[in-house]
C-alpha cells in the first residue's frame, strides 16, 4: 500500500524534476522487486526459456529425435483433435483421474491434517507414518507392491473374502484399473497433509479460544475459523495437485509397465506423450500435446486465480 | 574451451557447490583412445561384458567406458544423447529399433570394416542377414534366440499328463488343457497368447505369410486376423486359458509378473534365451518346447533370430576403434568363454565350439533347441518396418485385450487391427 | 502443544473435560488404525526382504518364514558400485539443492509476495507457466543445452537449477505463506526505515520458518527421489544417485534380484525417513519463535 501511494506522488511530480531524478525514482521503485527476483531471472532466462520456445517451435515440425525437424505447420494439433483416438483416450483418463483423486487426496489430507493438530501424544511419530507412503514416490517397489495388493488373489481380495466377497483382480480390470491408481495418489497424500498442517499452525490459537467462549461448536469453528484462514493454503493445495494429476506419469507409467494397459485404461496424458516421444519417436506430436496440456493447465490455473478473489482470504 | 572453464569454475566458486567439486564434478573432456558403450541389461551381463572390455583394454590399449541401464531407461536415454549428438560409440542395437536407427542415420554401416577390422568368415549366415537395412550391415549379432514356450515340467508331472514337444499342435493343446482342468492343481495349461506378436507372426509363418512384407506392408489380411483371434476366443470359451484379468498382469515389465512365475499357467509363450533367467525365480522344474504347430507335419514358424547387436554410432568419431571391439566381442575365444550363452548362442562357430563342452544344463537346453530346430525352421524374415513395434504394443495389444474383456467380438476385432495397423504402417511411412 | 492443552483445560467444564478425552481416544483409535492400513503394503515389503527370493511373490504373510538379510547384502554389493557411493552421492546432491532452492525460492517469492514493482503479475503467471509444461518435452533442448555448457556427466546440471529458483512451486509455496504473515509487521518495519532486504532478513525470514521447513524438507526428498535428471546427465556409475542405482538393478530382459531391489528399497527409504523425522521438529520449532502463537 504504501509503495503504490509512493507510486503516484512520483508520476506527479515526474514533469519538473530531471531524467537523473527519474532514474532514481524507479530504481526506488522497481529496484529492489527486481533484485529479489534477479536469481530467478536469470534461471529463467538461462535455463527455461530456451527449451521452452525450442519445445513450442518442435511442436510444429516433424522432430523424430534422429534427424532434424521439418516445419510441418500446425498438422500435428490437427491429427490431435481429428484422427487420433488413443488423444481422446488419454483424455478420458486423465479428467476422470483429476476430478476424483484431487478433492479425494485433499479432503484425505485435511482430515487427517486436522486430526494431527489437536495436540495429541505422540504426533512427530503419527506425521511421519503417514508421511511414509508419499517416501516411496516412483519406487519400482510400488509396482510389486500394487499387483500384491490389488492382483485377483491380492491381499485385498483375501480380506473381501471374509465377507463372501469375490473380487475382481481390481489392477488388470479396466473397469477399475484407474480406480487402484487413484487410491494409490490419495495413499501418498504426505505433501497436502505437511502443508495443510504447517497452515493450520499459523492460525492463531487465541480464536479458537474466543470462539469457545461465545460457545460455538468444533463444527462452526471450523467452519467461521479454521476453513477461512486456510484458504490460501487450500488454495495453493488445490492448484498444485491438480497440475500436478495433470502431468501425472510415473504411477502409471511403473504399474502398467509404461503401456497404459489393460485396453488404454490407466493411458494418463504424459503415458501417452511419453510413448509418442521416446517409443514411437515422434517428439514433434508429443510436444504439441505438451503445448496443449500446458494451454489447459493455464486455462484452468487462470480461471481459479480469477475466481480466487471470492473464496481465498488474504491477510492484507 | 577456456571460457568454458572459466564459467564453470565461476560457478562452482560462486555458490556452495566447491563442497560437491570433490566427488561428482569433473570435467568432461572427449578422451583420446576411448570409446564409450552403452547397453540395457541387469549386473549379470553387465560383469561379463566389462570383463570382455577390460581384456580388450590390455590387448589393445584402447579403454571402454560401459554403462548399462534396464529396458525402458536405455531407449530414453539413448535418445535423449543422440539426439543432442552425443551418442555412445558402441550401443546395444533390438531388431525392433534397428531399422529406425539406421535409416535415419544414427547408426553407422559397417560394410568397409568387414574383411580387415571385423572378421565374420565363419558367422552364421542368418545373423550376419539379419544386421542388414537396406543391404548395408548396421548390426553385429550378439547371439542367436528363438521363440519358444517355457513348460513348467514340475506341473505337466502333477497333472500326469506328457509335457509338450516339438510335435505339440494347438489341438494337443487343447487336450492338455481338459487334462488341466479335470486336474485340481488350480492352473490353466497355457497363458493367452492371442496379444503375443511373435506368436501370431509363427502361426502366419506356418500357413506360407507373414506378418510384413520386405517392402514393409502388412503380409496378411483380414480373414487371417479373424481367424486368430477366433481361435483364441474358443480356447477361452473353453477355459482352456488364463482368463482376461489375470493375462492383463502381465504388462511385459518384468518376469515376474508372467503367468508361468505367477503360477496361474503351465505354459507360456517366451524365448530361448530366457529359459535361465525364469529358472532362476522358480523352484519348480522349467524347460521349453517349440511354438505350437497349427497342424501335424506344418513346419517353418520359427527362425534365429538375433537376440540383440552392437551398433556403431553415426556420429562416432571412433568408429574403427569401435569396430575392433564388436569384432573382439563376438570372435576372441576368451571374450566369448567370459560371456557365455548370456546374450544367445553366439553366432561365429569357432566359437560356438569352443563354449559347448562348458555349458551348465538349462544352457544346453537352450543351445540344443536353437540348434535343432529342423524341419520346425523357416527363412529368416525381413527387417520389420519401424512401426511395427507401435502395431504391437498399442495395437496387437490392445485389441487382444478388448476381445478378452468382451468390448469386441473376435471379427469385429480382426478387422479393427487390420486397419488399425495399416494406418499406423502409412502414417510412420509418410 | 502443552500450552494449547492447558489453556484448552482452564476452559472447559468437567463433562467438557471428559468428553475431550473421549474424543481423544477415537481420534487414537481412528489414527491407529489408519496408521496400520497405510503401513501394511510397507511392512509386507520389509518382510519380504528377510525371505529367500523364491518365497516372495507367493506370501502375503508378515511375517517372514525365515530370517535372511541375504538380500542386503546382495543388494548393496550387487552393482559394480556398491551402494555406500550413491548413497554419497544421492547426500551431496540432495543437500546443496535444499540449500540452493530455500535461499534462491525465498528471494523470488519475497518479491512476489511484498514488493511492488512494474511487471509483477506478468513475471508471476510466466513463473506459474514454468510449472505446467511437462518436463517430457523440455528434456531434449536442456540437454542440448548443458551438453554445450559442457556439464553432462557432473553434477552441475543437477545442482545450478536450484540456486536458480528453477522449481517454480517453491516460490508458489512461499507465496502463499508470506502473503498470509500479517502486514502490520513489515509495515511496521518499514516504518522504522527498514530497507527491503533487512525485512527480508529480519522479519520474514523468522517468521516464515515453518514453510522454509516445508520446502527444505520436499526439496531433499524430491531431490532424494528424483530419476529422470540423474538418468540423463550422469553417465559414469560411481556417480550415480541411489535412485538411478536401484532402477538399474531391475531389468526386464532378464535375471533380477527382487529380494536385493526390495532390500535397497527399504534402505533407500531409511535417509529420507530420518531427515525427515529431524526437520519436522524444526518445523515445529519454527512456530515457537513467530509469535503467532500468542
Amino acid at each position: 500500500m504504501t509503495a503504490s501511494s509512493l507510486e503516484s506522488g512520483s508520476r506527479g511530480a515526474g514533469n519538473k524534476v530531471g531524467t537523473r531524478n527519474v532514474l532514481a525514482k524507479i530504481w526506488q521503485q522497481d529496484g529492489p522487486g527486481y533484485m529479489f527476483l534477479l536469481p530467478w531471472l536469470i534461471g529463467f532466462f538461462g535455463l527455461t526459456v530456451g527449451p521452452m520456445v525450442t519445445s513450442l517451435y518442435l511442436s510444429f515440425t516433424d522432430f523424430d529425435l534422429l534427424t532434424d525437424p521439418n516445419w510441418v505447420g500446425a498438422s500435428n494439433y490437427v491429427r490431435m483433435f481429428t484422427a487420433d483416438p488413443k488423444f481422446a483416450a488419454a483424455m478420458r483418463v486423465t479428467f476422470f483421474f483429476v476430478i476424483f483423486s484431487v478433492p479425494l487426496k485433499l479432503a484425505f489430507a485435511l482430515l487427517v491434517a486436522m486430526l494431527l493438530n489437536r495436540g495429541l501424544r505422540g504426533l512427530p511419530l503419527y506425521r511421519a507414518i503417514f508421511y511414509l507412503p508419499s517416501l516411496l514416490g516412483t519406487s519400482v517397489a510400488i509396482a510389486i507392491l500394487w499387483r500384491q495388493l490389488f492382483a485377483g488373489d491380492g491381499l485385498v481380495n483375501q480380506f473381501l473374502a471374509n465377507f463372501g466377497i469375490d473380487g475382481p483382480s481390481w489392477i488388470s480390470n479396466p473397469r477399475y484399473s484407474l480406480w487402484t491408481l487413484i487410491v494409490l495418489s490419495v495413499w501418498q497424500f504426505g505433501s497436502p497433509m505437511i502443508i495443510f498442517l504447517a497452515g493450520l499452525r499459523q492460525i492463531p490459537q487465541d480464536m479458537y479460544e474466543a470462539a469457545s467462549l461465545d460457545g460455538a461448536s468444533k463444527f462452526r469453528q471450523f467452519y467461521k475459523i479454521t476453513l477461512p484462514l486456510l484458504t490460501p493454503v487450500v488454495f495453493f493445495n488445490a492448484i498444485v495437485q491438480t497440475i500436478e494429476a495433470f502431468k501425472s506419469f510415473t504411477p502409471a507409467f511403473v504399474i502398467s509397465g509404461g503401456t497404459g494397459a489393460p485396453i488404454n485404461s490407466t493411458l494418463f496424458y504424459t503415458l501417452y506423450l511419453y510413448q509418442e516421444a521416446f517409443g514411437f519417436f515422434r517428439m514433434g506430436y508429443a510436444s504439441a500435446l505438451a503445448w496443449f496440456l500446458l494451454a489447459m493447465i493455464a486455462a484452468f490455473t487462470a480461471f481459479s486465480f480469477l475466481t480466487s478473489k471470492y473464496w481465498v482470504h488474504y491477510d492484507d | 574451451m577456456t571460457l568454458r572453464l572459466n564459467r564453470r569454475r565461476f560457478l562452482m566458486g560462486s555458490s556452495a557447490l566447491m563442497a560437491a567439486g570433490a566427488v561428482g564434478l569433473r570435467p568432461v573432456l572427449a578422451q583420446d583412445g576411448r570409446i564409450r558403450l552403452l547397453f540395457w541389461g541387469g549386473q549379470d551381463r553387465a560383469d561379463r561384458t566389462y570383463g570382455v572390455s577390460d581384456l580388450f583394454e590390455s590387448q589393445t590399449g584402447a579403454a571402454v567406458d560401459g554403462e548399462f541401464l534396464g529396458w525402458g531407461d536405455y531407449w530414453t536415454k539413448l535418445g535423449t544423447q543422440t539426439a543432442g549428438g552425443n551418442a555412445p560409440d558402441v550401443m546395444q542395437m533390438d531388431y525392433r529399433y534397428i531399422v529406425e536407427y539406421a535409416t535415419r542415420g544414427a547408426i553407422a554401416p559397417l560394410d568397409e570394416f568387414v574383411g580387415e577390422v571385423l572378421e565374420l568368415a565363419d558367422f552364421d549366415a542368418d545373423q550376419i542377414e539379419g544386421g542388414r537395412v537396406n543391404d548395408q550391415l548396421y548390426g553385429i549379432s550378439l547371439g542367436a534366440n528363438s521363440v519358444a514356450m517355457l513348460n513348467n515340467l514340475s506341473a505337466f508331472e502333477q497333472v500326469g499328463i506328457d509335457p509338450p514337444d516339438r510335435n505339440t499342435t494347438y489341438a494337443d493343446w487343447r487336450e492338455m488343457g481338459e487334462a488341466f482342468n479335470s486336474s485340481d492343481i488350480g492352473m490353466k495349461a497355457l497363458s493367452d497368447g492371442s496379444g503375443v506378436e511373435p506368436m501370431l507372426d509363427n502361426w502366419l509363418r506356418q500357413q506360407g505369410l507373414m506378418l510384413y512384407t520386405a517392402d514393409g506392408e502388412l503380409g496378411f489380411g483380414e480373414d487371417e486376423a479373424v481367424e486368430w483371434f477366433r481361435m483364441w476366443q474358443e480356447l477361452r470359451e473353453a477355459d482352456i486359458i488364463v482368463s482376461a484379468e489375470q493375462q492383463a498382469l502381465d504388462t511385459g515389465g518384468g518376469l515376474e509378473a508372467t503367468m508361468v512365475v505367477q503360477k496361474l499357467s503351465a505354459s507360456m509363450p517366451s524365448n530361448s534365451n530366457q529359459l535361465v533367467a525364469y529358472q532362476s525365480l522358480m523352484e519348480d522344474d522349467l524347460s521349453i518346447s517349440s511354438y505350437p504347430r497349427i497342424e501335424p507335419g506344418s513346419g517353418g514358424g520359427h527362425y534365429r533370430k538375433p537376440s540383440m547387436f552392437f551398433s556403431v554410432a553415426g556420429s562416432s568419431s571412433a568408429k574403427e576403434t569401435a569396430a575392433r571391439f564388436v569384432n573382439f566381442f563376438v570372435n576372441d575365444v576368451e571374450a566369448a568363454e567370459i560371456l557365455g550363452v548370456e546374450r544367445g548362442i553366439p553366432c561365429a562357430e569357432h566359437v560356438r565350439e569352443a563354449l559347448a563342452p562348458q555349458l551348465d544344463e538349462k544352457s544346453r537346453i537352450a543351445l540344443e533347441f536353437v540348434a535343432n530346430l529342423d524341419d520346425l525352421l523357416g527363412p529368416l524374415p525381413p527387417p520389420p518396418p519401424p512401426a511395427a513395434g507401435e502395431i504391437d504394443s498399442s495395437l496387437l495389444r490392445t485389441i487382444s485385450q478388448e476381445i478378452a474383456f468382451g468390448a469386441r467380438s473376435p471379427e469385429d476385432g480382426g478387422r479393427a487391427f487390420v486397419e488399425g495397423a495399416r494406418d499406423i504402417l502409412s502414417r510412420a511411412s509418410s | 502443544m502443552t500450552t494449547e492443552a492447558h489453556n484448552l483445560t482452564v476452559v472447559g467444564t468437567e463433562s467438557s473435560k471428559s468428553r475431550r478425552r473421549i474424543i481423544s481416544i477415537v481420534s487414537h483409535v481412528i489414527l491407529v488404525g489408519a496408521s496400520i492400513l497405510m503401513l501394511y503394503p510397507l511392512l509386507w515389503m520389509l518382510a519380504s526382504t528377510f525371505r529367500p527370493e523364491n518365497e516372495i511373490f507367493t506370501s502375503s504373510s508378515l511375517w517372514p518364514s525365515s530370517f535372511s538379510i541375504d538380500s542386503y547384502i546382495r543388494g548393496w554389493n550387487g552393482l559394480r558400485v556398491s551402494f555406500g557411493t550413491f548413497f554419497l552421492n544421492s547426500f551431496i546432491i540432495s543437500i546443496v539443492s535444499v540449500i540452493g532452492n530455500v535461499f534462491a525460492c525465498s528471494l523470488a517469492a519475497y518479491a512476489f509476495a511484498r514488493l511492488e514493482f512494474r511487471g509483477r503479475k506478468f513475471w508471476f503467471a510466466l513463473m506459474l507457466m514454468t510449472l505446467m509444461l511437462p518436463y517430457h518435452v523440455t528434456l531434449i533442448p536442456q540437454y542440448v543445452l548443458f551438453l554445450q555448457l559442457g556439464w553432462v556427466d557432473t553434477f552441475l546440471p543437477l545442482l545450478v537449477p536450484k540456486f536458480l529458483a528453477v522449481d517454480a512451486f517453491f516460490i508458489f509455496l512461499m507465496v502463499q505463506f508470506f502473503r498470509g504473515i500479517p502486514r502490520e509487521l513489515d509495515e511496521a518495519a518499514m516504518m522504522d526505515g527498514c530497507s527491503a532486504w533487512r525485512i527480508y532478513y529480519k522479519v520474514m525470514l523468522p517468521l516464515s520458518m515453518p514453510v522454509l521447513a516445508t520446502a527444505a524438507i520436499f526439496t531433499f526428498l524430491w531431490t532424494w527421489d528424483d530419476f529422470l535428471g540423474p538418468l540423463i546427465y550422469l553417465n559414469d556409475m560411481r556417480s550415480y544417485t541411489v535412485q538411478l542405482g536401484l532402477r538399474t538393478f531391475v531389468d526386464s530382459t532378464g535375471e533380477s534380484d527382487f529380494g536385493g531391489m526390495l532390500a535397497m528399497s527399504v534402505l533407500t527409504i531409511v535417509p529420507v525417513f530420518v531427515f525427515f523425522l529431524f526437520f519436522q521438529r524444526l518445523l515445529i520449532e519454527g512456530i515457537a519463535t513467530t509469535g503467532m502463537k500468542r
